[in-house]
Formats: C-alpha cells, structure tokens, sequence
C-alpha cells in the first residue's frame, strides 16, 4: 500500500509541521509500505526523507511534482536521490522568479531531525517553461517515472490544462485524488488504459495516507512500481482508493483480523436495499472466534490481539462511519466457530461514507491472502451475483489467483456482475 | 470582421492558416488558458485567445469549430503545433499584447463572448 504523492515543508503551500521526519512517523501510522515524497519543483527534502524512512523502516521513493509550462502537474517517481537532484537541476534552471514566502510561504529545507537547513529561493508554486513532453521526457532520462498528478482536478490536472490527454505522450499512469473514488475514476479515464493510481496529495501529516494505492510487488522499490504499472513479472496494480473514507476498505482489516484469527474461509456481503434505505456489509469467517469479553472490546480503537500493521482502522472506524449514518456494527462471535460482523448504514444518509470500490477491495483481498477462499456477494433490491475465489481458481487450470491471468480473471467476473446488476433501477452507488 | 483583419488590429502575426485566414469571419470570442473550459464554453465560429501553446489547442478548436486562436505574449507555438494548425486549416495568430489587451480591443470593434445557454 502506497502513497504515490506526499509533500514536505519544502512545497510553499505545505506546513511546517511536515518536516521529513513527521512524514515518515505519519506514513507508519497511516500503515502505508511506501511514500513517495514529492515537492513542487524541488528535491532538496528528498535524501532527509529518505534517511527519516531509513531511520523509522518506511520506504521513501525520491520524487518531485513538476509543473510544465503548460500548468499541469506531472508527478516524478524517481530511483535515487541523486537522479532527484539530476531533475531538479534540469527544472530549476527552467524555473523564473524567486519566492516571497509571505505571499506563498516558507519553503523549508530541514533535516530527519526536524531542524530547519534552510529555504529554497526559487519560486517553486510557478511554472517551469519546459512544455509537458520535456518534463515526460526528463523524467525518463533520469530513470523516472512520469504520472499525470490529480487528473480529476480543473486546475494544474492534465485534462482541465489541456483539455485531453496527448495521444503521444508517454505517461507511465494517471492519478486520481482523494476526491473522487476508484470506480468513477475507471469510467472517466478508464480508456486512457493507463494504470490509475490514487494519491493523498497531502501537505500536512494527518493527511498522509488518505489516498493510497494497492500494488501487487515484491518489495516496496522503484523498480518494482515500475513492472506493476506496466504489468510485467506477475507484479500489478490492484486498485486504490481513500482507506479513512470508503467502506469497503475496512473490510481489508476486518478480513485480516479473521486470518490472524486462523480463518480459511470469509463471505462478504454487500446488500443495498433501495426500497429499505438500507446498505449492509457483512464480513463472515471460520476462524477461532472469540469469547463474550473479547467481542465487547473489539470496537475499541485502542485494542487488538495484533501486532502486525493495519489498513484503516479497521471496526472502530467502521462503528464510527455506521452510527454517524444512522446504522451500527454488531459483533457476534462463537469461540471454535467464527466470527460475524455486520455493518448497516442508512443508505440515503447525508453523512453514509462512500461504499469504495469493489474490484479494489476484492483483487486487493485475493491478491493478498490467495490461500483463503473468499466468496463475495452483491445484493441490490433482491438482485444479487456471487463470486467464489475457490471456483475463480479452478476455472484457472494451475495458474496462481494472484497471477496476472487470475487478478484479469477476477476483474473480468466483478464487472461482468456489476454490469447485470447495474441494469435494475436504483442501483446507483455514490 | 474577418480572421486577417483582427490580426491586423491587435498587431499581430498570422504564423499558421494564413490562406484559411482571409475570408473565415468571427462571430464570437472567448478567452481562457483552461483547455477543459474553452471545450465547455466556447461557441462555434469564436475567436480564442489564449497564452497555451500546447498540440492540443489545434484539436480543441478543431473539435469546437473555433475560427482561430490568438496566442498572447509574443508567444510563438512549436513545430508540431505548427505543423497541425496547417494541416487542419486552423489561423493561428500570434501577438506581444496580453490577453487583457487583446480581448479590450476585440470587443470595442464588436467583438463579443456569447454565454452558454
């Protein structure tokens, strides 16, 4: 779980309370495997970062956001700090002006001790000259990446900027922000058949996080983004999505709680009930199940029986979410048998988070924990379709679920149901 | 008023589609650096006067019908931009005025935006 695009105190418009280490303690926190770090036009916080995540054990991925001259901003994932230095060398020379930090603010040059080294004088919010295929293009020479930053944004995106995205640029993925979910985000630029990805944009520690993306990888390493977005050596983009906000994000936690808990099987079932008002999603293991004690503490945000990272915060966020929209979470638990927990919200209620995005969350689970058999179901007004990781993996003949042909397969059986769902009045999600 | 004769008024230079330039009238203008917002809010037969300079203004005004586009600023569009305005038949002006400039002269000769209904 990635978040492709962080900014430090260096971005004049981040705060300063994001100083590299505060970042990374926030990367952690938020449970993320990897950061990229990236300021406007600039890497002097790159290598401070870097030693911060070194420091505290979160991989830090050298980047920068540079603006083209055409205002859209273009997200770089670099492979070291020297070739972050490399790019800001080539964008600096191209960038006019000089920063009035009361006009802009401060753009604060610090260390992996939140000491403060200096501040960059150049006026990193402007626009370099460099038209948008130079800066593609200086990217790769330096063995970057080039991602089209916050597509979904009017301003400083690549769509609102230039009204489509070039044919012949070569991009190597588009990202969305935490504005618009993974499936709408697949409708509308689906068809650039770029990987999409989801990033917090974050200019403050507590939004470190809230925007992430699922990558299937060995490692968390340049290299390893690298043959995901392009879909090589069985490495792969899952999904992405807001793991704070959307619902179904939660049940990533859930689901590995009930491993944790020596589960070999979970039923998921999402059910929305138009004519009830009604959205429910129930999450069912057979794993060893706990005690009436244990059950009563589990929506605790304090608590847990594990020691391993987490998705979200898993039921507490999830009891949260639910009462703020006019439902609950009920936990019932046979020790020996397994564990049930429901979650029901008022589907039209202004406050009801976001259901996320299924394809996501169920390639996210498969990929993650193939030895499990997930069955999945979607229920709309009495409609419904299934699917069984068990009899995916069958209809594989040998090959892995989490293979590239088994995460397409999936994929392809997701939409194939939602599209049959999709046919009945009032299916609508937002 | 003709594409050749507002490029006369505001000073400018026609660097593309000079031939398509003489007889093809404006009947409106617009002026944004936002491409998503001129394909959204443009009208058919508008003059749009814009600093970008990107390929892509060649398609948007192609897609909209534009009757040509005014780069302000002195700017001056690349090769391939060049190259597709004259393939496509599309004037492109260029001009050292701003957009402020240009857009105050257009419209005391007449010229004006055309909301969207």
């Amino acid at each position: 779980m990635l978040d492709t695009h962080v900014h430090t105190c260096l971005s004049p418009c981040g705060e300063l309370d994001m100083h590299p280490a505060a970042l990374v303690e926030a990367g952690i926190e938020a449970g993320l495997d990897a950061v990229v770090v990236c300021d406007h036009n600039s890497a002097e916080n790159v290598a401070a970062v870097e030693r911060a995540g070194r420091a505290k054990g979160l991989a830090v991925i050298p980047g920068m956001e540079v603006t083209s001259e055409e205002e859209v901003h273009v997200v770089a994932l670099l492979p070291d700090t020297e070739a972050a230095l490399a790019l800001q060398s080539r964008v600096q020379r191209a960038l006019p002006g000089k920063n009035d930090p009361d006009a802009f603010g401060m753009q604060v040059i610090a260390n992996e001790h939140a000491e403060v080294l200096g501040f960059d004088e150049h006026l990193l919010i402007g626009a370099t000259t460099l038209g948008i295929d130079a800066v593609v293009d200086g990217i790769h020479a330096v063995g970057g990446l080039a991602v089209a930053a916050h597509v979904d944004r009017e301003g400083f995106g690549i769509i609102g900027q230039l009204g489509m995205i070039p044919d012949d640029l070569a991009l190597d993925a588009l990202e969305v922000s935490t504005r618009t979910p993974m499936n709408v985000a697949r409708s509308n630029y689906g068809a650039a058949t770029l990987p999409l990805l989801c990033g917090s944009d974050a200019h403050q520690p507590d939004q470190v996080g809230r925007g992430v993306t699922f990558m299937l990888m060995e490692e968390p390493s340049l290299s390893e983004v690298r043959l995901a977005l392009a879909g090589l050596g069985g490495r792969a983009v899952l999904g992405g999505g807001r793991p704070m906000e959307d619902l179904l994000l939660h049940i990533l936690d859930i689901v590995r709680n009930a491993i944790e808990a020596g589960a070999t099987a979970v039923e998921i079932e999402l059910t929305e009930d138009p004519a009830r008002d009604l959205l429910a999603i129930c999450v069912r293991d057979n794993g060893r199940g706990m005690d009436e004690a244990t059950v009563a503490r589990v929506t605790d945000p304090f608590f847990t029986t594990r020691t391993t990272r987490r998705v979200g915060l898993g039921l507490p966020l999830l009891t949260a979410a639910a009462r703020a929209a006019g439902g609950d979470v009920t936990v019932e638990s046979i020790p020996g048998k397994g564990t049930r927990v429901t979650a029901t919200f008022q589907h039209s209620h202004i406050d009801r988070a976001p259901v996320g995005d299924i394809e996501t969350t169920l390639l996210v689970l498969v990929a993650g924990s193939p030895e499990v058999d997930i069955l999945f179901r979607h229920v709309v007004g009495g409609r419904d379709y299934e699917l069984s990781s068990r009899d995916l993996a069958a209809a594989l003949e040998g090959a892995a679920l989490a293979s590239p042909q088994g995460l397409a397969l999936l994929r392809a059986a997701i939409r194939q149901g939602e599209a049959e769902l999709a046919h009945e009045p009032g299916s609508e999600r937002r | 008023m003709t594409v050749a004769e507002a490029t006369e008024r505001i000073g400018g230079v026609i660097v593309a589609g000079a031939v398509d330039a003489v007889g093809r009238e404006i009947r409106g203008g617009y002026a944004s650096d936002l491409l998503s917002d001129v394909l959204g809010n443009c009208h058919e037969g508008d003059l749009w006067v814009t600093m970008q300079k990107h390929v892509n203004i060649v398609a948007v005004a192609q897609l909209r019908e534009l009757a040509a586009i005014v780069l302000v600023g002195g700017r001056r569009p690349d090769a391939p931009t060049l190259a597709r305005a004259e393939a496509e038949h599309l004037p492109v002006i260029s001009t050292d005025l701003p957009t402020f400039d240009v857009a105050g002269i257009l419209y005391s000769l007449g010229i004006r935006g055309r909301r969207s209904v």
